[in-house]
């Protein structure tokens, strides 16, 4: 699903230039959870970036889906990010101001679903994600571990191919960080794709493959369990 | 989508209700000047307009090239007459003028005073769309002792408008009411309560004048005492129409230093005679006021908008990554502006109401008559759009604008770097600065005018106006008025107001005159009571005897024996004055007998001829008996008249009534100006403190005094202001020496105008910030680094 090949991102400032990704490799089959780990500043963040389409590249090639996507402008990111892949950030990022509902209901409006079809597609999450009863709350009025699964239910209303996670669990208890573990592996159950940055050792076990990097370069890439069957 | 704009703008705003309120408040005050200023502009450009051939009516003028030029807006008779020659010309109307007219009852159960007449000829309502209520508008005054009453005179005068037929006394002469008109629009510059045909005024010359003064309208080309109002043909051409009628004048009248020009109707409220523009210039000085203050509003929702935007980064962010496109976020912040809007527009009409005694009190106009016209709804509605447009459409696209992944991470130079900002901080206290040096200037001049030695002694003399019946006793009336106690001096004249006296221009022949020489006398006819009620002051010569030689003795002012050249001593010396050869017996100390806003003229005071204004001097403490025995005493000479009168204080104040308007609504907009200005600069103040929330705290804790951090985050905006006023110091001057311009008599602007301004909006604005800041400074730094 995913192929990225020496992918490269230098930031450059009057002074410095950091080499952020250099020339980094590596594949992600439909319906797999791929682990990133790494120390501080080691590129995996800016790795998930690029690979949520939220940041350009500076070299290198990445073909989602087949397609190469590495010098498509921010218009064209916009709108495959829109369809495809969903976030679910540490520090949960959900908009105060909007209920458990409707936060859930945004990327719908974005993308212009039906009201109707909206309604379903909600509710739908929202139970899947065990957080209906909380429906008309504030992000303000739960708790962390709730606001973690709001976040997650909007990062799959929409049915994405590709779900990012950056330090999901970061944020929150161990017993919190283990439901919505449990959440995201269940979702990949279904034949989602998902990507996970962490710090986590705990968390990392939840997934397929584990690839660690260093200095922007992947070191290591283990295989904790192999896929059970690969999504058409 | 809508919805959901909607939806998540108001939750916004209900988030932020101090933000919220300081947006609409300071808009809300804003929009209600503004479009109270716009209504006012609307007002003073509709005038005459009500006339739907406004473009092709035109009033002559004369200009008497003497040694300065002087405009009149009347001319002499016989220029009308010209017009029937010139093809570009379809009508023209005279009109004579005559103000403070005692109008009658014929059962004389009712009199009432005051009235404007107008003797005009038949063609008025044919030229002018003054509307008739009752009456016949093809046969309107048919003769001459025919009559038109407004619709308020006519329920005055009888207490119905159905009055066709009804008879009643004006000037000696039975007039009956054959048409009703409605009354005169408040934006016309022709205002009467009564017209007459233009034949009965000739009649009643000819009755009362003996003099042989018979040469009437087409034949009269010296006397300047006519308005004159041509219908131009569509399409034809003024100036050559003016200039036909130049070439015309000068056949019949070479010698005459007139000539003529057109002026279009619908300038007449704004242009003087003389084109003088400086009442269309404070018009569209009010105009640009009006925008200023928009404007002034609108920056404050700009950086307040931007300044926030720093704390709305995340949410623009999250919305951008789940699929939120540009122009989705655009019109969700659009969405927001416009809700401020709207609630600002509800309670700047909330205020507009309650101000509105305020502004028809200041402005003279009615609020009420201009508000749901389309013309101002148009404007008014234009000029909320430009202000929405301007104001909504950059804090919109910066916001939407932020690239999510930097937003994110922080990197947010565009909204940091708020240059922008402080330029509209600039420009808010510039404006408000402007306005402020205006004001103090305007009220100084205002004061100065007030205070300003005119040369005569205006305090506590009353003047009224005498009925013919009193003028054959007038002798033993003015010393009945001298019996009494409480009447110092009394004395009559022909002036009606000593501030504009207007009793024409005349030529005056005496030794050595040159034949070039075009000096043009202003002329008083005054008994010798009259010069020593008024105070005038002598520096040479004494003051009339009250014998038959007064008849043959003249006075002058100290302008005319320079501009004539005499030589000392002027009594004694010869001179002739409309026929009558006399000697001058005395000069008077210059006084200003016109408004402060020109030089004075030579001017020659005379005893002969009807001399019907009363002039009464009184004391403060015997002003009240004063006027109740005028009053007795003029009713039992006058056998039951209205009798009214004003002060000359009074009159002279009111003379300046429209620049004192003006700076009554300046001080309010300079007001205006500084209370939007510091909403603005307290919203900022108190974001500033917000965001440096930490910083304050780590500075309290390794030691820094509250002064020291008022500082901090006043420092700053102070800069900014002091910008501001060194910025505005030059606009103001230039604008207020402009302004000052129009007056020949005027105060100097000193430095210390300026520094009292600077120091208010100084003050102002420190202790708009300084309360913030101090309330940051004395903040729990353990409590604010918790926060953070």
């Amino acid at each position: 699903m995913i192929k990225i090949t020496n992918l490269e991102k230098i930031y450059r400032t009057d002074l410095v230039e950091t080499v952020a990704l250099n020339k980094m490799s590596f594949d992600v089959r439909k319906g797999e959870f791929v682990a990133i780990m790494g120390p501080s500043g080691c590129g995996k963040s800016t790795l998930l970036n690029i690979l949520g389409l939220l940041d350009d590249c500076n070299g290198g090639s990445f073909l989602f889906d087949g397609i190469e996507v590495a010098k498509f402008n921010e218009q064209k990111r916009a709108d495959l990010r829109k369809k495809n892949i969903g976030f679910v950030f540490q520090s949960f990022n959900l908009i105060d101001e909007l209920t458990t509902y409707e936060n859930v209901e945004l990327p719908l409006i974005y993308n212009n679903v039906k009201a109707a079809d909206r309604k379903v597609l909600v509710e739908e999450a929202l139970d899947k994600m065990q957080i209906m009863h909380r429906r008309n709350h504030y992000p303000q009025q739960l708790s962390g571990g709730q606001q973690q699964r709001v976040a997650v239910a909007r990062a799959v209303v929409n049915n994405p191919k590709l779900i990012l996670a950056d330090e999901p669990t970061g944020n929150l208890d161990s017993h919190n960080g283990n439901e919505v573990m449990d959440m995201l592996t269940t979702l990949n159950g279904q034949g989602t794709t998902i990507i996970m940055v962490t710090h986590s050792e705990h968390d990392a076990q939840y997934a397929h493959r584990i690839i660690r990097m260093l200095d922007g370069e992947k070191v290591t890439e283990n295989i904790l369990r192999e896929l059970d069957y690969v999504h058409n | 989508m809508f919805k959901h704009y909607f939806k998540t703008a108001w939750r916004n705003l209900k988030a932020n209700k101090f933000y919220t309120t300081l947006n609409i408040s300071g808009l809300a005050v804003g929009l209600a000047t503004g479009i109270m200023l716009l209504l006012w502009v609307e007002n003073q450009f509709s005038y005459d307009k009500f006339n739907m051939k406004y473009k092709n009516i035109y009033q002559l003028n004369t200009v008497i090239h003497a040694d300065k030029d002087q405009a009149w807006n009347m001319t002499p008779g016989g220029l009308a007459a010209f017009g029937k020659n010139i093809p570009d010309v379809n009508s023209s109307v005279r009109i004579k003028d005559r103000n403070d007219q005692i109008i009658a009852r014929y059962d004389r159960k009712k009199m009432l005073d005051g009235n404007y007449v107008g003797f005009v000829e038949n063609t008025f309502l044919k030229i002018f769309d003054y509307k008739l209520i009752r009456g016949d508008k093809n046969n309107f005054l048919p003769d001459v002792s025919s009559a038109a009453l407004t619709e308020t005179l006519a329920k005055k005068l009888f207490g119905s408008d159905d009055v066709l037929g009804k008879t009643f006394n004006y000037f000696g002469e039975i007039y009956k009411v054959t048409a009703v008109l409605q009354d005169f629009p408040k934006n016309s510059s022709l205002q009467y309560d009564a017209l007459f045909p233009m034949q009965s005024f000739i009649n009643w010359v000819a009755k009362n004048y003996t003099n042989g003064n018979t040469r009437f309208l087409d034949e009269d080309f010296e006397q300047i005492q006519y308005k004159t109002f041509f219908l131009l043909n569509k399409n034809a051409n003024a100036i050559s129409a003016a200039n036909t009628l130049q070439k015309e004048f000068k056949k019949r009248n070479n010698d005459a230093p007139f000539s003529f020009h057109l002026q279009n109707i619908a300038t007449l409220h704004l242009t003087d005679t003389d084109g003088n523009t400086s009442r269309l210039r404070m018009v569209n000085v009010m105009l640009a006021v009006a925008f200023l203050l928009l404007a002034i509003a609108g920056i404050n929702y700009i950086n307040l908008s931007t300044a926030r935007s720093l704390t709305r980064i995340k949410e623009v962010s999250v919305r951008k990554i789940i699929g939120a496109n540009k122009r989705q976020l655009f019109f969700q912040f659009i969405t927001e502006t416009v809700i401020i809007f709207i609630a600002a527009l509800f309670f700047g009409c909330v205020i507009i109401s309650l101000l509105s005694p305020l502004y028809n009190s200041i402005t003279g106009t009615e609020l009420s008559d201009s508000l749901f016209q389309y013309s101002f709804l148009s404007k008014a509605t234009a000029a909320l759009l430009i202000t929405l447009i301007g104001t909504a459409v950059y804090p919109a696209l910066l916001l939407s604008s932020f690239k999510p992944l930097e937003s994110l991470k922080g990197n947010i130079k565009g909204i940091k770097a708020n240059v922008f900002r402080k330029i509209l901080v600039v420009l808010q206290f510039s404006v408000s600065f402007i306005l402020l040096v205006s004001t103090v200037v305007m009220s100084k001049q205002m004061h100065y005018i007030r205070t300003k030695d005119t040369g005569y002694d205006k305090s506590y003399v009353m003047a009224f106006p005498l009925t013919n019946n009193i003028l054959p006793n007038l002798k033993s009336f003015e010393e009945e008025l001298q019996k009494n106690m409480s009447v110092i001096n009394a004395g009559v004249s022909d002036a009606f107001t000593l501030t504009s006296v207007d009793n024409g221009l005349d030529n005056v022949e005496w030794q050595g005159k040159s034949v070039n020489d075009k000096t043009f006398f202003n002329n008083i006819s005054a008994d010798k009571h009259f010069i020593e009620t008024i105070k005038f002051q002598f520096i040479d010569g004494h003051n009339f005897s009250g014998t038959q030689a007064d008849s043959t003795s003249f006075i002058l002012n100290e302008t005319a024996v320079k501009q004539m050249h005499l030589r000392k001593p002027y009594s004694g010396q010869n001179i002739k004055y409309r026929g009558t050869q006399g000697t001058i017996i005395g000069v008077l100390k210059d006084f200003n007998y016109k408004s402060l806003t020109q030089s004075i003229g030579p001017m020659i005071i005379n005893n002969f001829g009807i001399q019907n204004i009363m002039y009464v001097r009184t004391t403060a403490a015997h002003a009240k008996d004063a006027i109740a025995y005028s009053e007795k005493t003029y009713k039992k000479y006058s056998r039951n008249a209205p009798f009214s009168y004003s002060f000359l204080d009074k009159n002279f104040e009111e003379q300046y009534k429209t620049d004192a308007q003006i700076n009554q609504l300046f001080n309010v907009f300079a007001g205006v100006a500084i209370f939007i200005s510091c909403l603005g600069l307290f919203g900022l103040a108190t974001y500033t403190a917000q965001v440096k929330t930490k910083e304050i705290g780590i500075r309290k804790v390794l030691g820094a005094s509250v002064g020291s951090i008022v500082q901090l985050i006043s420092k700053g905006f102070l800069k900014l202001i002091v910008i501001a006023i060194i910025i505005a110091t030059p606009l103001a001057y230039w604008a207020m020496n402009k302004w000052l311009g129009n007056f020949a008599y005027k105060i100097t602007i000193g430095a210390f105008t300026f520094v009292i301004a600077a120091f208010v909006v100084i003050v102002i604005a420190f202790g708009t910030i300084g309360f913030k800041a101090l309330k940051a400074a004395r903040a729990n730094p353990v409590k604010s680094l918790k926060t953070e």
